[in-house]
């Protein structure tokens, strides 16, 4: 460092030109416990200087009061609390964390460190309480006779990375929970399979199948980081397998909606099973057999949600009639789908083809997300 | 016995309803949501309870503590296995997803026994 000793400037210790170097030659010293600079101990003067060209947050925390005098580095570290920080003394400035400085300044001035690893600590920088955590470090600094005179602190602020961690340990968790969610889907898939078919083939394929639907429904809320997905895009995703080469037999159609996580898995593999049906007794187990697929949202008549109205109507197929038994599908969509979507589903064996009607509501067919705790 | 299947996956909901009624129980429910749930475990006589811990976003404690003051005994089913559960419920029993039938049956027979 430059010293200047014939200038008469008492900061001229400072040796830097920035922000923090012109407050602490602005400030009235006096008022301090530490006293005008011309009364400052070679240390104090030392330490600033040095503190001064760091570009990590430093403070320093002078005699018992801890008069505090901090870098730049610091000053954007310390937000809203700045430049009130400056002179004064450290367990008013942080009035929130006055204990935790407290012990700082009884072992520092005993001569003794101090060292913190993601010490999380509640700090007041913007005027709201606001969770920080720091790498924060401390020790003493001696005078001439080697007693300390004061601490200094280093500041690395860890918040953004502990964040980070705690985010990933989440999706983690939340990973490991869909996974096992999701092998109980096909553990659901496996077992119930078995119970309604003849064949090991029939149930090779028809289980096999079934995991794609599920898989293809994934596919959709993937891309919409499983917070729902568009009706028409899931739909589209469900049927595209079924529709005959060379001729759309399968239309959709209806305004655009969002629906839930819960609902677009559920309604995708109902149309699974509609169209499953319908490739191998219905519409589409003809050369002209069409599809139509709708809905509608439309006011309710009785509170402020909306109705939601899904129809499959097939035509054109080999004449229909009800099946003897209730299988995987017809239990799925007519049990525990209008259980899920809290609404009412039926289906009609009319001469002309199969129709299914599912009524539900905005609100339950907007589910919230499936990230949140437990299940 | 007469046995409130709480489940908000449907293919799941299905699974344990037959893995109850092949027990030879009474399926109330499945409830897929929280309100439902809580609907059903306030009305409805019930020996047991099968409990899904998140219901759509939403926490199914809601429904044991209604089921607790009722005294009706209930377990937990969970892809996060005792993980999930929360105070008062650390002790409470519970079944990891996928389910183990055995493990369900000597369960609901224990219940049944008491």
């Amino acid at each position: 460092m430059h010293t200047q000793p014939d200038s008469g400037d008492p900061f001229g210790f400072l040796g830097h030109s920035g922000e923090m170097a012109s407050l602490i030659r602005g400030f009235d010293w006096s008022k301090t416990t530490l006293g005008a600079v011309e009364t400052w101990p070679a240390c104090v003067k030392f330490t600033t200087a040095m503190l001064l060209q760091s570009p990590v947050p430093i403070v320093t925390l002078w005699g018992e009061a801890g008069v505090m005098i901090y870098n730049d580095a610091y000053s954007a570290f310390a937000g809203f609390r700045h430049p009130q920080l400056l002179g004064a003394n450290v367990r008013e400035g942080w009035p929130e964390v006055a204990d935790f400085n407290d012990h700082v300044m009884k072992v520092g001035l005993a001569g003794n460190t101090l060292a913190y690893s993601d010490q999380e600590l509640t700090l007041y920088r913007k005027g709201t309480p606001e969770q920080v955590w720091m790498d924060l470090y401390y020790s003493p600094v001696p005078d001439e006779t080697g007693k300390a005179a004061g601490v200094i602190a280093m500041v690395v602020e860890t918040t953004e990375r502990v964040r980070a961690e705690k985010h990933q340990k989440m999706l983690i968790n939340e990973l490991n929970h869909r996974v096992k969610n999701t092998l109980a889907s096909i553990q659901a898939i496996v077992s119930q399979t078995l119970r309604g078919v003849d064949t090991k083939e029939e149930a090779s394929a028809a289980i096999s199948q079934r995991i794609m639907a599920l898989s293809r429904a994934h596919d959709v809320l993937t891309d919409e980081n499983w917070d729902g997905a568009d009706l028409h895009t899931m739909a589209q995703y469900a049927l595209d397998a079924f529709q005959p080469a060379g001729r759309e037999a399968i239309s959709i159609e209806g305004p655009k909606i969002r629906v839930g996580p819960h609902a677009a898995l559920s309604i995708a593999l109902a149309l699974h099973e509609l169209a499953t049906n319908a490739s191998k007794y219905g519409a589409l187990s003809t050369r002209t057999g069409t599809v139509a697929i709708s809905w509608s949202i439309e006011p309710s008549q009785t509170d402020d949600d909306e109705v939601f109205k899904l129809s499959w109507e097939e035509q054109g197929g080999p004449l229909v009639r009800q099946p003897d038994r209730r299988g995987f599908g017809t239990r799925l969509i007519l049990g525990v789908l209008p259980q899920e979507l809290r609404g009412t589903a039926e289906i009609d064996y009319q001469p002309q083809g199969l129709r299914f009607v599912l009524r539900s509501s905005r609100v339950a067919v907007s589910d919230t997300p499936l990230v949140a705790q437990g299940g | 016995m007469k046995i409130l299947v709480v489940e908000d996956e449907m293919l799941v909901a299905m699974l344990i309803e037959d893995l109850v009624s092949d027990l030879g129980h009474q399926i109330v429910g499945p409830a897929m949501r929280l309100e439902t749930a809580l609907e059903l475990a306030e009305t409805i006589d019930l020996d047991f309870a099968i409990l899904d811990i998140n219901l759509a976003g939403k926490q199914s404690f809601p429904v044991a503590h209604r089921l607790t003051e009722r005294g009706i005994p209930f377990m937990f089913a969970s892809g996060y296995g005792a993980a999930g559960l929360m105070e008062p419920y650390l002790a409470a029993p519970i079944v990891q997803k996928p389910f183990d039938a055995k493990a369900v049956a000597s369960m609901l027979a224990k219940v049944g026994m008491e």
